[in-house]
Formats: C-alpha cells, structure tokens, sequence
C-alpha cells in the first residue's frame, strides 16, 4: 500500500506548501520561496515514485479511501492509481516543480510573493486532487479550484498597471489581467457548472462517483439510461462542456488568449502544461464508459461523444492555428498553438471510438501528445518569458535577432519548437504522428485532413515565431534598449537552469520516444482490455511509412514559406499583405480570431448587459413602484374615499350634517323630527278629539268619546225612561201614554172579564167546576193523611 | 442546574433585559458582554449538540396555555441550525462594537456622551432578540410558538432600522414590518385553519393534515406567507430595500430572518406532508428558478455595494427552496445544509460590504476601485464571500450545492422531464453568480486604486474586531465544506427518516 501513501502525500504537499508560506514568510523571505519550491518538489519526487507501476501494471488500479459522507451519499474520498493518473501526475508534479525553480528567478523582488507562492502551490495541489481523485466529485473540486487558481494567476498583477495589459497594439484593444482573469473565470465556470449537471445525471443512473465502479457498473446504469431516449446524448454533451471550457476548445476557447496575462510560469504552468489539459484528462477517463456504452452495451447515443469531441478537437486544432500564424505577441501565439495542440488530443480521444479498433490508438497517442506537448510546450513559454522579461516587450516585432543575447534560451525554444512543429525526432513527431496513424486508421478522412492541414499550419506559425524573436534584423525597441544601456542578456540563472532541463527531456523523450509509447500503450492496454474487458479489435495495417511521410511532407510545406518570410528575409511579410488583398483580409479575419471573440463579447457581454440593465428598469422598478407605490398610493385613494363616501354620508346619515356643515337629505334626525313633527297632527290630536271631542287647536272631532257618551246618554230618556216611565206610570213626562203599562192593567181586567163573559158566557160554570175538583182534592189528601186510605 | 434548551433561548434575553436596564453603567461593554453572552449559547449548542450527535434527542416540556405549550426540542435538524446562527450572532455581536459606534457618531453627531451610550446599549438591548427568537425558532415544537417567534424578529428588525439604518430608514423600516405583517396574517390564517381541521398546534401531529380537503389552501396560504419572507419572484421587491438600508452590522442576520423561513417551511410543511405536496414540487421550483435568475440579473444591474448583496440574497435563497422543493432527500438534506452555508456566506459578503461602506464612506462600487493596494484583509474577505456565494470549493456552499442538485437531478432522470429542464437551468443560473461575485471583485479591488481615494489616508483595513470575525465564519464554512459529514449525519437522523 506503499503507493497509496505517496500518492497521498502527492497531493496534500502542496497544499501544505500553500498554508505554510503566510507563515514561513514571517520568518524568512528566503525560507518562505525555498520551502514553497520545496514542497513542490516534494510532491514530484512522490509522482515520480510512482512511475515504477507502469512497467507493473498489473498491480494496478491502486485505491485509497475513507469515507468523506455517508448520507444521503455515501462517498469514499481518496486517490485511484493507475497508468492515467501515473502519467497525468507526472506531468503536473514534475513540470510543476521545474517551474517554481524557473519562477524563483522571474518573481524575485515581486512585493506579492507570499501570495504568489500560496496560489502556486494551492493550484499544483489541486492539480494534482484532480488527476489522482478516485471520484468524479473530488476530481470535480480539483477542476474548479485549479479554474480559482487560475484565476487568480492570471490576475495576478492586479493593480492592472499599463505594462502588463495584453492586446493590442492600437487599434487593437488592450485588456487588462484582472478582466483577462475574470474574462477566464466566466467562461471556464460555464463549461464547469454544465458538467457537474452531467455528472449528476450520470449519478443519477449508477448510484455512484467512483470512477472504478463506474466502469465496473456501467452494464448496469448505462442500458437503464439508454431507455429513456436522448439521455445519454444529455449527459454526453453536458459532460463534454467541462472539457471544452477548461481545455479552451472551441466554442469555449476564447478565454486562454486572454490568460496569458498572468506571469510567464503561470501561462506556462497553468494555460500550457497542465490545467488546460485537465479536459483532456477527464475525457479520456469517461471514454471507457462512453466506449462500452456503443461498442458492447450498444447504446447508439453513446457514439454522439465521440464525433463530438473528435470534431470538435479537429476543428479546434485548425481554428486555433489560423490564428497563431498572425498573432503579434509572442505569447499569445503559444496560447494560439496550445489551443490548436489540445484539439489534437481531444481528436485522439474522439476517434477512439469510431471504431471497434481504434481504442488503443487514440487513445494511447492522444495522452502521448499530451505528455510531450506538457514539456515542450512548458519550455517554450517559459523561454518566452525570459525573452519577454529581457525584451521589455510582449510583441515580437519589437525583438528580433534576440539570438545574440540570449543564446542558451535560443537554443532550447529551438528544440521544444522542433518539437511543436513535429519534426523527426522530436517527441511531438511521434506522438503527432500517432494522432494521424489513428485518424487514418478510423477511417474518418475529414479528420485526417483536418490534422493534415493543421500540421502545415504548426510548422507554419511555430518558425514565425521563432523566427521573429530570434531572426531577422534588431526591432527599433531592442536598439532603444541598448542605447538607453539595458542589460540584454540571458536571464536568472534558475529561469535558464529550468528551461534547460525542459529541453534536456524533450530531446530524451525524442530518442525514447517509441518505447515511450509502447510503455504508455501497455499500460494503458493493461488497463482498459484487461481489466475493463474492453473489446479490442486489430486493425487493418496501414503501410508504414505513409503517415510519417505525409507528415514531414506537410512540415516542410510549412516551413518553407516561413523561413523565406521571417528568416531570409527574401519576402517582406508586410509588402506581401499590402499586395494581395485577398491574403489581407484573410489575415484581418485570423486577426480579428474569426470574429468569434468579438460576436461573444457582443452576444454574451452585450446581451447580458442588455438584459441585466433592463430588469431593473422593465421589472424591478415597476414592480417595486407597484408594491411601495401603486398599493400604498391605492389605499391612500382608498381610504381618502372612505370619508367622502362613507363617513360623511353616515355622518350625516346620523347627525343631519357632517363635519364639513353638509346636510343630508334623509338623515336619522330629520326622520326623528319628521316623525315627531307628525305625532301631535296624526296622533295627539286624533286622540285629544277623540277623547275630548275638541283638540287644543278647536278642532273637533267626527268622533269622539264625549259625542259617543252624549248620543248614548241622550237616547237613554228617549228608550228606556220614558218608555218605563210609561210602563210604569201609563204617561211619561212628554204627556205620551203608553198602549201597555202597570195602571193600565186592573181596567184590562176587568173590561177583559166582562168581555170574557159577554164572548164566552160560561166562566161561572167552569168556576164551579175547578173548585169541586180543588176540594175533592184536598178531601183526597186528608183522607191519605187520615190513613183511610192506604 | 436550569434546563440546557431553555438557558440558549434564555440568556439573551436576560443579557438583553441586563443590558437595558442597567444600561448607563454598562455603557461602552455592552457590545462585549452581548458578545460573551453569545459565546456562552455556543457553549451551550456545543454541549447539547454533542449529546444529538450522539443519537439523543433533547425534549423540555413547558406548558404555557391550554393547547399551547412552549416545548423545546433539540435534534438533528435544529442542532446545525441553531449553532451556526449562534455562531452568526456572535460574529455580528463582535463585528457591531465599531460599527455601531461609528455609525451613531454618523447618525446622531450632536449627541452628548450620555445620549450615545443610550443608543449604543440600545442597539446590543435590541440585537439580542434576533438570537433569542433565532432559537426560539429553531427550537420549537408547535405552530404558534413558531409564529410567535418569527414575529419577535420583526420587532428588532423594526427598531433597530430606523434607528440605525441608511438614508431612507425610516420608510423602509415601515416596508419591512407591513410585509412581515403579510407574512403573519396568511401564516396564522394557515395555522388556524390546519387548527380547525386535526385540532392541534403539534408539528409532530401535522401528518393528520394529510388527504384533509382544505390541505392546498392551508400549504397555499403558508407557503404565500413565506414566500415573502424568502423573496421569490414576485415577492422579492422589500429585500433589496431593507437589506440595503439596514445598518451592515445585522445585514447578515437579515439573510438569516429571511432564509430561516425555509427552515420553518421544511419542519412544519415539507417534512410532515411531504407525501401530499406532489401538486407543489414543481411549480415551486419553478418559481425558484426564475427567482435565481432574476435574482442574479437584478444584481448585475447593481452599482450600490450594500444592493449587490441584498440583491444576491434574493437569488441565493431560491436555491435552497429550489432544492427544498424537489422534495428528495438529497435535495432537502442539501437545501438546508445551502441555507447555513448561504447564511454563513452573506454573513461575511455583506459584512465586508459594511466594511467597505464603514472605510470608504460611499456605497457607489464606480467610486471604488483598486482598494486591494490598501485594504488586502478586506478583499480577501470579500473574496471569500464571493468563493462561498458561487459555490466554488472548499466552501460549505459547493458541498451543498452539490448535494443538493443531485436531489433535482435523481428527480429529473425518473421523473417528469420538465424537472430535467429546471436542473439544468438551475444549474446554468450558476454561471450568472460566478458574474456577478467576480465582476463586483474585480471592480472593487482589482485595476489601478481609484484617485478619488487615492490621497485618503483613512482608507486601510478595518480593527480586528471587525474583520476577525468574518474570516472565523469562513473558515468554519471551509471546515464544514471539507468534511460535511458531521451536518450531513445530523440533517439525515431527521430528513432521511421521514422522506
């Protein structure tokens, strides 16, 4: 488990690096620069270390872990060792180290070095969590703080003082290293966050972040993922963003022209040698599952990240070129060329899979380039730099003929360019050349082309820029620089020491560059047929020598009218544009870089601007208006109302007149008075006549309890007295006699008898008679009474 | 021994009452004591939160009322919560001794000795009710309890803004409390009616409410309540006027009054009817989306340093109901895990905000410019807010974020698509504060000092007291960020039991 430890302890030296030059500065200036560099070098001897496994790589994979989160994820952080994370740790740690010894010399006397140091060592740490991380969350926290570090680098002057603007020269704009680090920021965090989106999708599916489970599971998740159509092509153009963003290819690679505003070793370091090849990196990581998904599991969107990466790598590699074949600073053409390289590599990597066979391949050349161009392209700037620094100037047409001061550094670009230019045998030759083999052996001819004509172009722009700085006659500048008495000379001893070791392992890698290459391909073979079970078909023979033939061939197309223009001096490159229109508009259209960085400025920036100015104007503004504006001022018109069309109303409604003296029409009181006024005239003085028979106005009543009890009394003599007084005394007060009455009576009598006796005659007979029967029966009685009768 | 639960919400209260009445012989310390004070509650979170982690859970019963009682409860949830607005508070606590004192020295600069001090201690006698009704929140056990102390917080809100807040304090202070009075009206009305229905104020009995028919008005009229409360879309319009008027030194605990909401939301509705809001996931989320992007655009437009963190805030918080919303267990455990690493990150983004306002003497960011020459704490710490805001790692925000998009995310794959869609916009809204922390950096610190200032020699960092603070907040969000499992194992002893 040897192996587990120094790749831990790869990673956490820098980063200890990092926390501990605040403090070693206290101390001592010196012990805080050595200690920096120190403990970089720690971590490239550990990297080193390492490199024993690729001749064993069936001790391989190696893996580290401990749990970092159980819930609701369980994640074992730690580091994963195999031939990729060999290799890639080398690059960084190894390259790294070179340029913090190169970086001793070219940062002496910056007042910021503490900080440059911590930023330095924090970003090789990060580098190297990335490369070594055994899970895609942890490589994907590497990913955005080497994009932090980055940022900070490239801002690095952050004073933005005018000699460190990039750009130009006029009409050209310039830009300033804290907008060029902003600028770097934005564009690479887009790629960035799309990815983390693809790598969640991808959790979604598998359960997992674990590379090596990933590969292992991906039977499993990846047919789950093919049912629902159009995900996988989802999280392969998700996945792809991060890539693209942090490698700069197009459509995202307009950021890393602009980084080279940061010091030379940090463009050497950050945008040449090893972050911008992260990308690279992680493709090749998912290639695996991407390369199942299609070829074994038969997933047909699989296939989609392929093309897409090996196109757009084509097409990057070719755009990328134009424009460093006219780029002014030096500097600036490197990043050019760097761009153009890196799609190399993803090409590599995107024809892995279009065919069954081109696995290996593509694989293999696309992660050779990488390493060699990590070294020459490293030398190179760092070379630049120390021209740069002698030549007080980022343009190249203010150097020239800078060969006679500086032949050390002279020599050295020579070789890493020979090497960019992929000249035999140089390493960039060979692992270029496998690039083409793998095209060709696709079968996908575009793509040949395409590299085909980006190698012309590479020998093209490489000798320009060499030919510029260190051919043709002295710049008016360098001439000032003399006369004003300015050392031109070699740099810092440390700066030549470190490009000099770059260049020693250049040639090196040139002379072993095919077993390198053999190496590389066994282990990676080992890793991807063996334990992946990868299916792996050989491919047709290409005749041998074609491919290097067309390559030294398109070289030398290349060079030629590079070396009339810039270093024979037989053709005037500026007479040759005043000539051909058509050449002038091309070199304004490569100049101008396709228009793209302009038409993003103005899409993006300006859209963005567009938009973000508008919203407070169209949506926050009346939105805040009608919040704090329009419903306060609503419910002040409201409660204003409330007064005119309730209060008053009531107010008068109940009190007759409201405060403001208004009178109402129908109102409470009015109705009482109204009421009260009819009180006395309906009802007091119906019943004051009524009971009174006159009211107190005289008023006199129809009818009226009096006039009742009157016509009542009145009738009284009229009804009952007089007619009873008749009754009784035959005539009443009036003389009125009544017909029958008391007196009237014994006369009635007794005429009634007498008439009785004239009309009936037989009275005195019947008297008789009834008093017989009365005395009989008194008889009868006292007889019963007597007892005679029983 | 008084009971652990109640001295957290107790001492601050008590010191606040000390401080009020004895306030003429506390004068100048109050600010000290307050802050003590708090550090005593750390203590306090930090003894109970030992034995939560541990797998205990706290219960203290206090009965109050017939149906109300003011229990206290302490487990997984409320232990990270709690804390680290302890921990805001106290930060804040310290960062105010000279803020406040300057900005009395602004504000009232007739004022004799004695009137200062009444100001002064007046400040701390009112601060100390955020921490109070902070854990009174987070603490409680019943609906009305969580009421009355959200509505505590307007109080000092209130108070301390038109006392001590910017230029048009007064109005502002009004907005704010009508809008808090919003909030309440349609929160009780909710608690009311979820009454009337299951006949209890209980949090631990509100799954009764589930399948009941006034279920969507009652989670309608809560969640309208605090949508206000965290400034969705189109309810947002008070944040950036109160955040920017508000003295800096409790802008934090602004973020904090309004993101809490999120964490009452989740306790009282998205954790018991989690199983009934499936209506609401998605147009929730979809409010959160516009509101992030909104948000973010809105501070683009910004040239007013204290506005560019209000405005932030509106946008920032919607992640954490975006990832509420989605209603997995990765999202919610995510989304509350972003609501204390977002309180923690405003703490320290607006705090520096104050302290660029408390140095320069002007809010306008076109006034500003290259001050990293001069105030290099300063920009590291406005940097760290910045690092923390867009989610870049080590912070606790990454983590969070995180984990929180892999809840959206599992919900997008097997669900319906247009989940999909709001991820992944969701996650490109991301972009936009990656624009705005950076370019407000760069136009702040970075490029040549601004001549305006250049001849001020007042322009240099601030005390220690102010800055030192801010830089413990971040690194505590650096240590949570590098090793989330602590928080992770607390959330999911609550969270991933119920959902």
């Amino acid at each position: 488990m040897i192996a587990a430890e120094v790749a831990w302890l790869c990673v956490l030296s820098p980063f200890a690096g990092a926390l501990l030059s605040p403090v070693l500065a206290r101390i001592h200036p010196k012990l805080r620069d050595y200690g920096a560099v120190f403990l970089s070098f720690l971590a490239a001897l550990c990297s080193v270390m390492l490199i024993p496994y690729l001749f064993h790589p069936e001790k391989l994979p190696i893996e580290s872990a401990f749990v970092w989160l159980s819930f609701p994820i369980e994640l074992k952080a730690g580091v994963l060792i195999d031939p990729l994370s060999i290799v890639m740790a080398n690059v960084v740690a190894v390259i790294s180290f070179i340029i913090m010894v190169y970086s001793l010399g070219y940062m002496k006397g910056d007042p910021s070095l503490t900080r440059w140091w911590m930023w330095m060592n924090l970003f090789i740490g990060s580098m190297l969590l990335l490369v070594l991380s055994n899970n895609l969350l942890f490589l994907f926290i590497g990913w955005k703080m080497v994009g932090l570090c980055s940022w900070g680098l490239i801002g690095f002057y952050k004073n933005d003082e005018k000699k460190y603007w990039i750009g130009g020269p006029a009409p050209t704009k310039y830009t300033t290293p804290s907008h060029c680090g902003l600028k770097a920021m934005v564009v690479t965090s887009a790629g960035d966050v799309v990815m983390l989106g693809g790598m969640l999708l991808m959790y979604a599916y598998s359960g997992t972040l674990n590379i090596l489970e990933l590969y292992e599971t991906s039977s499993i998740w990846l047919p789950e993922m093919a049912k629902s159509s159009g995900m996988i092509l989802l999280m392969s153009i998700l996945l792809l963003a991060g890539p693209i963003g942090k490698s700069a290819q197009f459509p995202l690679h307009e950021w890393l022209p602009e980084a080279m505003a940061g010091p030379g070793p940090v463009s050497a370091l950050i945008h040449a040698a090893t972050m911008v090849k992260s990308g690279v990196y992680l493709v090749a990581r998912l290639v695996p599952i991407f390369f199942y998904g299609y070829w074994v599991a038969g997933c047909s969107e699989a296939s989609y990240f392929f093309i897409l990466i090996a196109w757009i790598g084509a097409i990057t590699a070719f755009l990328a070129a134009t424009q460093g074949m006219v780029a002014l600073e030096l500097k600036k053409a490197l990043a050019y060329s760097t761009v153009s390289q890196i799609g190399y590599m993803m090409l590599a990597l995107g024809v892995t899979g279009l065919t069954a066979h081109s696995l290996m391949g593509g694989f293999t050349s696309g992660m050779f380039h990488l390493v060699n161009h990590a070294l020459f392209k490293a030398c190179l700037f760092l070379c630049a730099g120390s021209v740069i620094h002698t030549a007080h100037s980022i343009y190249m047409n203010d150097m020239g003929s800078i060969r006679k001061y500086m032949p050390f550094t002279w020599i050295f670009m020579v070789i890493a360019a020979l090497s960019l230019m992929g000249v035999p045998p140089f390493p960039g030759f060979w692992s270029k050349d496998a690039i083409l083999l793998s095209c060709l052996e696709a079968h996908n001819y575009p793509l040949f082309l395409f590299a085909l004509i980006t190698v012309v172009l590479t020998a093209f722009y490489t000798l320009r820029f060499i030919g510029m700085t260190f051919y043709g006659k002295e710049s008016k500048n360098v001439e000032n620089l003399k006369r004003k008495g300015v050392h031109l000379g070699e740099a810092r001893l440390t700066m030549v020491v470190a490009c000099g070791v770059l260049a020693i392992t250049i040639i090196v890698l040139g002379i072993f560059g095919l077993p390198l290459e053999h190496l590389l391909h066994e282990g990676f073979g080992y890793t991807l047929v063996e334990k992946l079970h990868l299916p792996v078909e050989h491919a047709t023979e290409m005749p041998h020598l074609l491919v290097p033939l067309l390559s030294v061939i398109s070289v030398v197309i290349g060079i030629v009218p590079a070396y009339l223009l810039y270093f024979s001096g037989k053709l005037d490159p500026a007479g040759m544009l005043e000539k051909h229109a058509s050449l002038k508009m091309l070199h304004k259209f490569f100049w101008n870089r396709w228009y793209i960085d302009r038409f993003y400025y103005m899409f993006f920036v300006g859209g963005m601007t567009e938009l973000f100015t508008r919203v407070p104007k169209y949506i926050e503004n009346p939105l805040d208006k009608l919040y704090h504006e329009k419903v306060p001022a609503g419910l002040i018109a409201l409660s204003s109302r409330v007064p005119r069309f309730i209060e008053n109303p009531l107010d008068r409604f109940y009190h007759m007149k409201d405060g403001l003296g208004r009178v109402a029409r129908i109102s409470i009181p009015s109705g009482m008075i109204a009421i009260f006024s009819r009180v006395p005239k309906y009802v007091e003085n119906p019943l004051d006549r009524f009971y009174h028979m006159k009211d107190s106005m005289g008023r006199v009543a129809r009818i009226s309890i009096p006039s009742g009890m009157i016509a009542i009394f009145s009738r009284v003599p009229k009804y009952i007295e007089n007619p009873l007084d008749r009754f009784y005394h035959m005539k009443d007060s009036l003389g009125r006699v009544a017909r029958i009455s008391i007196p009237a009576i014994p006369g009635a009598i007794y005429s009634g008898t007498k008439r009785i006796r004239i009309e009936t005659g037989y009275l005195g007979y019947n008297l008789i008679y009834v008093l017989i029967f009365y005395i009989g029966f008194i008889i009868l009685i006292l007889l019963i009474f007597l007892g005679v009768i029983t | 021994m008084i009971p652990i639960l109640l001295q957290i919400i107790a001492v601050p209260l008590i010191t606040s009452a000390f401080i009020f009445f004895a306030r003429y012989k506390i004068a100048w310390k109050a600010g000290w004591l307050a802050s003590i004070a708090l550090l005593y509650t750390i203590a306090l979170h930090f003894i109970a939160g030992i034995r939560v982690y541990q797998g205990e859970i706290i219960y203290e019963a206090y009965p109050f009322a017939p149906e109300v009682s003011m229990d206290l409860l302490y487990d997984g949830l409320s232990l990270p919560v709690g804390l680290i607005i302890n921990l805001l508070c106290a930060a804040l606590a310290f960062y105010s001794i000279h803020y406040v004192e300057h900005r009395i020295d602004v504000l009232y600069p007739e004022a004799d000795e004695r009137t200062r001090i009444l100001y002064y201690t007046r400040f701390y006698f009112m601060f100390l009710l955020f921490p109070a009704a902070f854990f009174g929140v987070s603490l409680s056990t019943n609906l009305i309890q969580i009421f009355l102390f959200t509505e505590l917080l307007t109080i000092p809100l209130y108070f301390i803004m038109g006392y001590f807040g910017y230029v048009e304090r007064f109005r502002v202070a009004l907005m704010c409390f009508l809008w808090a009075a919003f909030c309440a009206v349609c929160v009780l009305t909710g608690i009311v009616l979820t009454y009337s229905q299951i006949g209890t104020f209980e949090i631990a009995e509100l799954s009764a409410l589930s399948g009941n028919r006034f279920l969507t008005l009652i989670v309608s009229l809560i969640f309208l309540g605090f949508a206000t409360k965290l400034a969705i879309f189109p309810l947002h319009v008070w944040m950036p006027w109160v955040h920017a008027e508000h003295p800096t030194c409790i802008a934090g605990l602004l973020a904090v009054y309004a993101n809490i909401a999120l964490y009452v939301l989740v306790r009282i509705i998205f954790l018991p009817l989690h199983a009934d809001l499936d209506a609401f996931r998605i147009p929730i989320m979809i409010l959160a989306l516009i509101t992030m992007v909104y948000g973010s655009l809105l501070t683009l437009a910004q040239t007013d340093v204290k506005r560019i963190a209000a405005c932030s805030t509106v946008s920032q918080i919607s992640y954490t109901v975006l990832g509420v919303a989605a209603l997995t267990t990765w999202s919610v455990e995510g989304g509350m895990f972003l609501f204390l690493a977002h309180i923690m990150a405003k703490t320290v983004f607006f705090s520096t905000a104050g302290i660029l306002v408390y140095i320069t003497g002007t809010r306008n960011i076109n006034e500003m410019g290259g001050l990293v020459a001069r105030m290099p704490v300063t920009c590291m710490l406005w940097a760290f807010g910045c690092l923390m805001l867009s989610g870049l790692p080590p912070f606790a925000n990454f983590s969070a974020k995180w984990i929180m998009f892999t809840g959206i995310f599992m919900y997008g794959a097997y669900g319906p698509s247009i989940v999909l869609v709001v991820a992944i916009m969701g996650i490109f809204a991301i972009i936009l504060t990656f624009s705005y922390t950076f370019w407000s950096l760069k136009r702040i610190f970075f490029g040549p000092l601004n001549p305006k200032l250049a001849n001020n020699d007042k322009i240099k960092d601030p005390p220690l007291t102010m800055s030192v603070p801010l830089l413990l907040i971040a690194v505590v969000s650096f240590l949570i960020g590098v090793y989330p499992k602590i928080i992770m194992d607390l959330f999911h002893s609550v969270i991933g039991g119920v959902i």
